[in-house]
């Protein structure tokens, strides 16, 4: 068997040891950890300058916004205040009490045996009118009492249907002093003031317009 | 291979620099920068819908502002009916020249206060006291219909008639009006 001699076996233990060399692979791990480390902090970065980005983009586009909303908002508020005002305005309107149609139908009930001689009357409320109306006058015939109570009740009928809760009744009722001629014939009289109160349930509708 | 005592030194103070380095990485480098994203995200997310909102308040503003035209067409036409100026130097007037043309000559109003209306801020009350020394019933009960279609704005609040002793044909009238006039 022929003898071998390796004279390169230091040369070769040399690399070999080089090879492993502990801190080289130490170098090269930690250099591969600080690469990762390095990619992993640059991909956040660039998440960080997306979301502050959009952020910006958001932002820039909320402070164009936000002055117009909340112009748009005062000017919302204001609108709504005006449409309420004329819806309240047009119900103040139609609620109104008209007199006219009210006086019409009580100068249809005065007999000619009466005499008015003094008409007061007074509304209250907004919303529910609440009417009041003091009627004095001076009735004649042979039963002047008589002829002021058919007045009260036909007041109290003919305003019935039209306005709620009518109620007519008579504050004073004593006979007259005075004979009044009446259709040629002395008669009787007697004074009485009636009080007459309702309210309008619902607004009352306008007495038609006079025709030129 | 056997490692002496100062190349276990060299390895622990290694391993500790390591560890060292990855803390600080993470807590100095990565974790602010996360919690800074995170909170950006968030922020941004937080003003989507304040945008919306303000977009949506700019939208219905608009959609209100072409349907106010309904909306406040009574306002406008009241305010149309109102004349400038001081009520003082008109209303008295317009009393006068209405009734006359109803036939009533005599007329006599006076201002009897100034009620600022509370619902209707732009607007003010002024009660008057109209009156009529010599008046038929017939055409006053036809004046006061015509007043009441003519003059919307105007809401008699209470009236006396009293018949004259003088004159039986003739009524004496008070008329106490509420007229609702710009502020």
């Amino acid at each position: 068997m022929a003898l071998r001699l390796n004279l390169y076996h230091e040369t070769i233990k040399t690399r070999a040891l080089q090879r492993r060399d502990p801190l080289k692979i130490s170098i090269y791990a930690l250099s591969t950890i600080a690469a990762c480390c390095a990619t992993w902090y640059t991909i956040q970065l660039v998440r960080y300058h997306t979301y502050t980005d959009d952020y910006l983009q958001k932002k820039a586009q909320f402070d164009k916004v936000e002055p117009q909303g909340k112009a748009a908002k005062k000017k919302q508020d204001e609108l709504t205040t005006k449409a309420n005002q004329s819806v309240l305005m047009g119900k103040r309107i139609e609620s109104r009490f008209y007199w006219a149609p009210m006086l019409s139908q009580l100068s249809q009930v005065v007999p000619r045996e009466v005499q008015i001689t003094r008409l007061g009357g007074e509304v209250t409320g907004e919303n529910v009118r609440h009417c009041v109306l003091t009627i004095d006058g001076l009735a004649a015939g042979p039963d002047p009492r008589r002829v002021a109570e058919e007045l009260r009740t036909a007041i109290a009928e003919r305003l019935g249907p039209h306005y709620a809760n009518v109620t007519s009744t008579f504050k004073s009722l004593e006979d007259g002093s005075e004979t009044v001629l009446l259709d040629g014939r002395q008669m009787a009289t007697a004074i009485f003031t009636i009080n007459v109160q309702f309210h309008t349930a619902e607004p009352a509708t306008p007495s038609p317009r006079k025709k030129k | 291979m056997k490692l002496g005592k100062e190349e276990i030194q060299k390895i622990v103070l290694g391993v500790l620099l390591f560890f060292g380095l990855i803390y600080s990485y993470f807590d100095l480098l990565l974790g602010p920068l996360s919690k800074r994203a995170d909170i950006t995200q968030r922020s941004a997310i937080g003003l989507v819908p304040q945008i919306q909102n303000s977009a949506a308040q700019v939208q219905k503003a608009k959609d209100m502002e072409s349907d106010s035209a309904n909306a406040t067409l009574i306002m406008r036409q009241v305010e149309a009916m109102i004349p400038d100026g001081s009520p003082v130097a008109w209303f008295p007037t317009r009393m006068s020249e209405f009734f006359k043309k109803q036939g009533i000559d005599r007329v006599s109003t006076r201002m009897t206060g100034d009620v600022a209306d509370k619902e209707i801020p732009r607007f003010r009350r002024i009660a008057w006291g109209v009156d009529l020394p010599k008046v038929d019933f017939a055409t006053f009960g036809q004046a006061i219909a015509a007043l009441e279609n003519n003059e919307p704005l105007l809401d008699i609040s209470a009236l006396q008639i009293d018949a004259s002793r003088d004159d039986v044909e003739a009524q004496h009238v008070f008329l106490t009006v509420n007229n609702l006039v710009k502020k």
